[in-house]
């Protein structure tokens, strides 16, 4: 039996999560939402039903990249100064005081770069292909939810999106 | 009459889009022009430089003891200029203040081509600029030791930081909005929204992602844009000249440089909003909340004035008071004073509210403020240089014809920058403007009489 994509189109992202929450109550877990901007219910339902935090896991590549960026800068400045060390008048030849000025900034280079990179990473980015079931109106003017599912479940799964408010619902075979 | 008949009060998700997307349309003669006449200011001030770096640095106006002048100034300008993005797209983000929505992106936009544009004048005002790569610190063979104790090597670091995470902020905020403007646009343009793009589909995977990121590059760009300006303070502060040495500095240079860059914000946007047609996505509404911030840094910074000024009569330091003495009263006392009145007396006609929502006016204030700004940058740097603790050696500093020229080539060249972005890039956020649509109607329903009546 082949599989087949539900695009469900709402009107708002209160609906589409409305909906989303509707799938995961009756145990449907192949499906995904498309929605215009990041709408926080649609974020909070996806990652209810998925068992994840709202939080994405890019934080963690930010703290690998500050912590990196840090130990880094602590590295290269106070390496530097002893691979060059120059006694002024009996000063401290590595000063850390200043430097921090040096670990705060690179804390936060990395920190940044190694988000975006996680943020790419962890978004499939680049994409070179199309989702099922994307439309060009999801990023413009509506909520889109496509749910694969059995031909049997079609039925069934298409009064449930219709119940939850979804303005059209359409079939595409896989 | 017709703008307010044609107002739309309940602008839908749609609407947004067919209004940025019209911004985004193929300029025409009389945009062409303003480039080409930018970018005339910017080969000219290449031709000027490169006229420097034929003869020499002896065809500025520098000269014992004025070795940090107009370039020095013009960096400070530009860097300052640069931080109000940071602070409308990053602070106010995190502080969830709505109106920001509509005038972020531009904001964002002048941020990187600010820094870029500062970035250029520590290079020209090296002189040989062939040997910029001896400052890179970096462990080398040549003997030369990169000191971490130098508040110049912080700048490096603290400039190059604030230009990528800028930039990074900048070009994620921009995904989601090319990703849209890729389904409508046709030809060349398509192609490159769609590498723009890197494929964004706008998943729940997607936005669960990009929020997050988003949210952390917010909070990593907040204490980045007070970092680098009070590192960019500390360049002056930490010697021992007098006018620059006050532990002040970095509190005054942070407030100064949202002030200045408020106010550029005002002077790009009321004209653009205008030529590009979106009135009705950036309104008065946004406008008169960005005065009210360009009033309350002028306070700060008057505050600022005169706390300057009576540490060093509570000093009762000499040389200091020498100095000050010399900035109020002095051959060039006349620059003081007319920066008094640009950043400290102008700014106050912001209290009252029919000239916040008057966009002529606000666009005159904002002027008088970018020149009170680049002034006061003047006069602490080349003033306070002009009359150090060596009265035998002081000499006010008059700048030539190629400082003048590479400071006017640098607004061209920003200008140019800035008018390619805003014609070719979605210069207000789409994404940001549905996702606080209700903001935007309350904006335009807040408009309304104003635009009734213009």
């Amino acid at each position: 039996m082949s599989d087949v994509a539900l695009i469900s189109t709402f009107g708002s992202d209160e609906e589409c999560a409305h909906a989303m929450e509707a799938l995961h109550a009756a145990r449907v877990h192949d499906f995904h939402a498309l929605s215009p901007f990041p709408s926080e219910k649609i974020i909070e339902a996806y990652s209810e039903a998925n068992h994840l935090p709202v939080r994405a896991p890019v934080r963690w590549w930010v703290l690998a990249g500050g912590i990196t960026g840090f130990l880094s800068a602590i590295a290269l400045t106070v390496g530097t100064s002893w691979e060059w060390n120059l006694n002024v008048g009996g000063r401290p030849i590595a000063s850390i005081p200043p430097y921090v000025v040096i670990m705060f900034e690179l804390m936060i280079l990395l920190g940044g770069l190694s988000g975006l990179v996680g943020f790419f990473f962890h978004s499939r980015l680049p994409a070179f292909e199309s989702l099922r079931g994307y439309r060009s109106r999801f990023g413009a003017d509506k909520f889109g939810l496509v749910v694969i599912c059995a031909e049997n479940e079609v039925s069934k799964l298409e009064s449930l999106l219709r119940d939850a408010g979804a303005e059209d619902v359409a079939r595409e075979a896989a | 009459m017709a703008a307010a008949v044609e107002t739309n009060i309940q602008p839908s998700y749609l609407d947004i889009d067919r209004n940025v997307q019209r911004a985004m349309a193929p300029g025409g003669l009389k945009y062409w022009l303003w480039v080409a006449f930018c970018a005339f200011l910017t080969a000219l001030g290449m031709a000027f430089w490169t006229n420097q770096i034929y003869k020499g640095l002896g065809v500025t106006g520098y000269g014992e003891p004025n070795m940090w002048a107009v370039y020095i100034t013009d960096f400070v300008f530009w860097v300052g200029i640069a931080h109000s993005g940071t602070l409308i797209s990053a602070i106010l983000f995190l502080f969830r203040v709505r109106w920001r929505t509509a005038v972020y992106r531009c904001a964002e936009t002048m941020t990187v081509f600010a820094v870029l544009t500062a970035g250029l004048f520590p290079l020209i005002h090296l002189g040989r600029v062939w040997f910029f790569y001896w400052c890179v610190p970096y462990p080398n063979e040549r003997f030369l030791q990169p000191d971490f104790r130098s508040p110049l090597v912080w700048d490096f670091f603290a400039i190059s930081t604030y230009l990528t995470i800028s930039t990074v902020f900048l070009f994620t905020g921009l995904i989601p909005d090319v990703a849209n403007a890729r389904e409508t646009a046709t030809g060349w343009r398509k192609t490159l929204y769609t590498i723009l793009a890197f494929g964004w589909q706008g998943t729940d995977q997607q936005w669960r992602n990009f929020a997050t990121i988003y949210l952390l590059l917010a909070g990593f760009a907040t204490p980045l844009v007070l970092s680098v300006h009070s590192v960019v303070s500390w360049d002056f502060a930490m010697t021992q000249l007098p006018g620059w040495h006050s532990t002040i500095f970095a509190p005054y240079f942070v407030a100064g440089a949202i002030f200045s860059g408020c106010g550029l914000v005002l002077t790009l946007i009321i004209p653009m909003r205008k030529l590009l047609k979106v009135e009705d996505l950036v309104t008065i509404w946004h406008l008169d909340n960005l005065a009210k911030v360009v009033l309350f840094t002028s306070l700060i910074m008057s505050y600022s004035y005169a706390t300057e000024s009576f540490m060093v009569w509570y000093t009762q330091d000499p040389i200091e008071i020498a100095t000050f003495q010399q900035r109020y009263y002095g051959p060039q006392g006349y620059l003081f004073w007319m920066m008094v009145v640009c950043n400290c007396a102008i700014p106050l006609l912001l209290f009252i509210p029919r000239v916040r929502t008057n966009t002529i006016w606000l666009f005159i204030i904002s002027i008088f403020v970018n020149i009170g700004m680049w002034l006061e940058r003047f006069v602490i740097i080349a003033g306070s240089l002009a009359t150090n603790a060596e009265p035998s050696q002081w000499r006010f500093y008059v700048p030539k014809l190629t400082e003048v020229m590479l400071t006017v080539a640098s607004f061209g060249w920003f200008l140019m920058n800035f008018s390619l972005f805003a014609k070719f890039l979605p210069i207000v956020s789409m994404t940001e403007l549905k996702e606080g649509i209700g903001w935007l109607r309350h904006a335009i329903r807040e408009t309304y009489p104003y635009r009734k009546a213009a």
